[in-house]
């Protein structure tokens, strides 16, 4: 793995958080909310992120990595973020106006350079689609770097879709780009594709030939799905996926996020399909 | 103790060949000969590693919680207070009677194969002469209570004098001496949790100190959190402890963990009478806090 | 050659106890450690530089088992962080044996290096000043040879002592330790001292070539048969000079807090449980894997030496006879397809 030069902008105490101000609170799905998050006062940005990049949000209760969705304009820090535990069950009952800690930016990001020239194949399950979406967003603002997008995005029901706006109406706008979406039962209201992702993903088949695919999900999505991408015909340097571990520290030192020898926090969450061949199949 | 070495492995080759078992546990010598694991034998050829030697003190009966969701039919060899444990683990429904064929050895006592190991590692203080380990000096029932084959002449129980002596010394004491004794112990718990792993009464599939939601005691190792779990942990086991010391064996600080179960065992027996956790397999029965009794004594609620 | 008359030793430690916090190998009634020179008690403690080694590291010293690390108010809809805990005290670990040297060493790789520079360790550490002490007579359950450690001449110590019967060897290693050394100059004398015969090991273990074998082995059926004793109960983590894992977790109560630090352990059960309820490692032998292959194969290819150190604490405390030499030779005898 590089070593990469972290530059942490948040302070030399990489432990300690930024308190932060939530700006926004918009509600996705039942229990997805999206924050938007600037410096108390409304002055700027704690730091930068890249796409893929995550932050520590930090609240009294507990700490979590989560995802930071980048934006074009850099104006605010959006994290969307799935109630399952402690911290974000905490989190879901906080109001517009609220302080909290945050600390970041953590993690390598999408290889968003080495994938231009390609065409992009998107592939998300669940919450999956929050990381995604800073790739997409990257792709749609520096729209001729990269060849033809597709993207397919799956969920439980309709009423789990996160970013229907973008899903339905804005990105099948974008040139060159295909949006497919799927729940996973039939619904009264719904007459859009029914299945798995994966099962949907081998049905479009999309061209392998100087494409680049890229996928987030469940782990079982995950799985799955980079199976269908091999029987298709992807090689290894051509499938991108996020790996997720618990973490504490999100800075490589308290020894728990490890997959092998890399630790998740700082030399991932991003690799490609032929680093992760290397790494015990803990994932 | 050749003989009960040679008369086990006989058994269990036995069980084998005749399909009785799938698995057999007991021990088998380890590192140094002061040393020995627990061992699952798992076929006639892996029984000539069994042996009973005067270090063979481990609970085996802990072992078997690895076993609580398998279907393998397993012969255990338990000695006195490791009987105790598969009654406490009968009696908590987390193994059935039907899967265990019990081979009982009376224990004449053994040695502590972690002082052996301390003194021949050259960590720490040199230590005496070795003498049997200091539970097994406390013993009140070296012969197993619940067995299919019993091997080797039965032994007496080797506890001297009160075996609540030092109990009534902690009792005597004013509540601010008795505190001060507390912290000053309890503050040398460095949270290594070994207590609870060799315990064979914590058979609680999420242990209450691994839960996060809600936490109910804290991490630091501060007096407060570190009586904390102490105190809960051992409140756990009153009228559950099966009196085998592997607690206090194994601590690397040599925190006197017996003196808080001993005084458990005296006030449940004091206040609810009855038989001593473990010391009979009765079908049905249930540890004395287990069972609600309008007469239960409540003059300290 | 610079010595220190143990005669002097109490004058010593006393002198260097002015200006910092010394810890020296204690037994302090049933525990074996290193605790406070100023918390000796003449008769009932005793200073054990003569034994080989004690129970506990002294890793404590620089990664405490608990430390807090900031304080934190909420009120309404505003948080503040008050007060960050960074101890630059300034302390010396006196009479560490090289096995606990290299764990401190190895903890400088985690928490100094690769981007990040973990605060609270650095204050502690970058006023901590080792004073090891070089062994002579390898135990029953040494093998810190194998493991890349020199116990005769402890690499990363400030100041190492030889044991040259009645006095110590004092040999000044670098600029920390210069100023230590400048605290007891009045004690030390120029002598020739008489050092003893390095004695042999009687551990043989041949490390060479595990980490690239083990690479192939995270599937291999040879760690059922390996963890089937271990009752992950944690004591091999928390008595080895090198294991570092922490978990932080928050003490509050109202609107008040603060944030801390503890050792954790990969034995735990709870150590990778992640908040939707997966736990990649929730079985016991996923979690005793885990230690082994950090310790021998993960630690090797990040850092490039290996994390356990050879001091043989863990198979003297293992309640269940769990030994990493063994592991090591089970690792190498182990047949590997493809």
């Amino acid at each position: 793995m590089t070593d990469k030069d972290h530059k942490c902008t948040c302070n030399e105490q990489p432990l300690v958080p930024k308190v932060v101000e939530v700006i926004d609170i918009i509600d996705r799905t039942p229990d997805v909310k999206s924050f938007f998050v600037k410096n108390p006062g409304d002055s700027g940005l704690p730091f930068q992120v890249s796409p893929g990049q995550c932050a520590m949000v930090s609240m009294p209760i507990g700490e979590a990595m989560i995802s930071c969705t980048w934006q074009e304009e850099q104006e605010y820090l959006e994290f969307a973020i799935k109630r399952v535990g402690l911290l974000t069950d905490e989190l879901h009952q906080i109001e517009a106006g609220q302080q909290i800690g945050l600390r970041g930016p953590y993690g390598n990001g999408f290889p968003v350079e080495a994938c231009k020239g390609k065409d992009m194949v998107f592939i998300a399950g669940g919450i999956g689609l929050a990381p995604l979406r800073s790739f997409i967003k990257y792709c749609f603002k520096h729209r001729e770097d990269y060849g033809k997008i597709t993207i397919l995005y799956g969920s439980r029901s309709q009423a789990d879709l996160c970013f229907k706006e973008e899903l339905f109406e804005l990105w099948p706008q974008e040139a060159n780009t295909e949006v497919f979406v799927t729940i996973d039962n039939p619904e009264p209201d719904w007459d859009g594709h029914v299945g798995f992702v994966p099962a949907y993903l081998e049905e479009l088949n999309p061209n392998p030939a100087g494409a680049v695919a890229v996928v987030c999900g469940p782990p079982i999505m995950i799985k799955f799905v980079l199976q269908s991408l091999e029987k298709m015909g992807y090689q290894d340097d051509q499938v991108i996926t996020t790996l997720e571990m618990r973490m504490k520290c999100g800075i490589g030192k308290c020894g728990r996020c490890n997959i092998g020898s890399e630790f998740i926090c700082l030399d991932g969450p991003v690799y490609y399909l032929a680093q992760l061949r290397n790494l015990p199949p803990e994932w | 103790m050749k003989e009960i070495t040679n008369k086990l492995q006989e058994i269990a080759a036995r069980l084998f060949n005749e399909g009785k078992i799938d698995v057999f546990l007991a021990w088998e010598k380890g590192e140094h000969d002061f040393q020995t694991k627990s061992y699952a034998a798992r076929n006639v050829d892996d029984v000539k590693n069994i042996v009973f030697n005067e270090y063979t003190i481990y609970n085996v009966s802990n072992a078997l919680l690895k076993f609580r969701d398998s279907q393998d039919r397993i012969g255990i060899a338990v000695k006195g207070c490791d009987s105790r444990g598969i009654v406490r683990l009968l009696e908590d429904l987390q193994i059935t009677r039907e899967r265990l064929y019990i081979v009982g050895i009376p224990c004449p006592g053994l040695k502590d194969p972690l002082a052996a190991a301390r003194k021949h590692g050259g960590l720490g203080k040199k230590e005496e002469p070795e003498s049997l380990a200091k539970k097994c000096l406390e013993c009140i029932q070296p012969n197993p209570v619940i067995y299919d084959e019993l091997i080797g002449p039965e032994q007496t129980p080797r506890q001297q004098g009160d075996r609540f002596a030092a109990v009534r010394e902690l009792e005597a004491m004013t509540p601010d001496e008795r505190y001060q004794f507390w912290e000053d112990t309890l503050s040398t718990c460095i949270r290594c949790y070994a207590c609870r792993q060799v315990c064979v009464a914590c058979d609680c599939r999420t242990c209450i100190f691994d839960e996060m939601k809600p936490q109910w005691v804290g991490r630091e190792t501060n007096t407060t959190d570190n009586m904390m779990y102490h105190l809960v942990k051992h409140a756990h086991m009153a009228g559950r402890c099966i009196d085998c010391g592997e607690c206090e064996r194994v601590c690397p600080v040599g925190i006197p963990l017996m003196l808080l179960n001993r005084k458990l065992i005296k006030d449940v027996a004091e206040l609810f009478g009855g038989p001593e956790a473990g010391m009979q397999y009765v079908e049905g029965a249930k540890p004395a806090l287990s069972v609600y009794r309008e007469n239960d004594p409540d003059e300290f609620i | 050659m610079k010595v220190l008359r143990k005669a002097k030793l109490d004058e010593a430690l006393n002198l260097l106890n002015e200006a910092h916090e010394v810890f020296v190998p204690m037994q302090k009634k049933a525990q074996s450690g290193y605790f406070p020179w100023s918390s000796f008690i003449s008769g009932q403690d005793e200073l054990m530089l003569e034994a080989l080694n004690v129970y506990q590291s002294p890793k404590g010293v620089v990664l405490p088992q608990t430390e807090k690390m900031y304080r934190y108010r909420q009120g309404g809809m505003e948080i503040k962080i008050e007060e960050t805990f960074e101890d630059s005290h300034p302390t010396i670990i006196f009479g560490a044996r090289a096995c606990d040297v290299k764990g401190i060493l190895a903890m400088d790789e985690v928490f100094l290096t690769r981007g990040y520079e973990d605060s609270f360790y650095k204050a502690r550490r970058s006023k901590n000043t080792i004073i090891a002490n070089a062994c002579y007579e390898p135990g029953p359950n040494c093998f810190c040879q194998a493991m890349e450690v020199d116990c005769l001449n402890p690499a990363g110590a400030d100041v190492i002592l030889r044991d040259g019967g009645d006095a110590y060897v004092w040999e000044v290693k670098s600029e920390k330790g210069e100023a230590v050394t400048a605290a007891i100059a009045g004690l030390l004398e120029e002598k020739e001292a008489a050092l003893p015969q390095p004695k042999p090991f009687t551990q043989k273990v041949d490390y060479s070539g595990v980490a690239e074998k083990l690479k192939t082995m995270f599937d291999h059926p040879l760690w059922d048969k390996l963890a089937e004793p271990c009752v992950n109960c944690g004591m091999c983590t928390y008595v080895c000079p090198s294991c570092y894992c922490f978990d932080i977790q928050v003490k509050m109560w109202g609107e008040e807090g603060y944030r801390f630090r503890a050792w954790d352990s990969c034995m735990f059960e709870e150590y990778s449980r992640e908040a939707g309820g997966g736990n990649p490692r929730g079985a016991s032998k996923e979690r005793f894997r885990q230690r082994f292959l950090h310790k021998l194969q993960f630690f090797t290819e990040r850092y490039g030496t290996p994390l356990c150190t050879g001091c043989g604490r863990c198979m003297i405390v293992c309640p269940t006879d769990v030994n990493i030499v063994r592991i090591i030779e089970a690792i190498k005898e182990a047949e590997v397809n493809d």
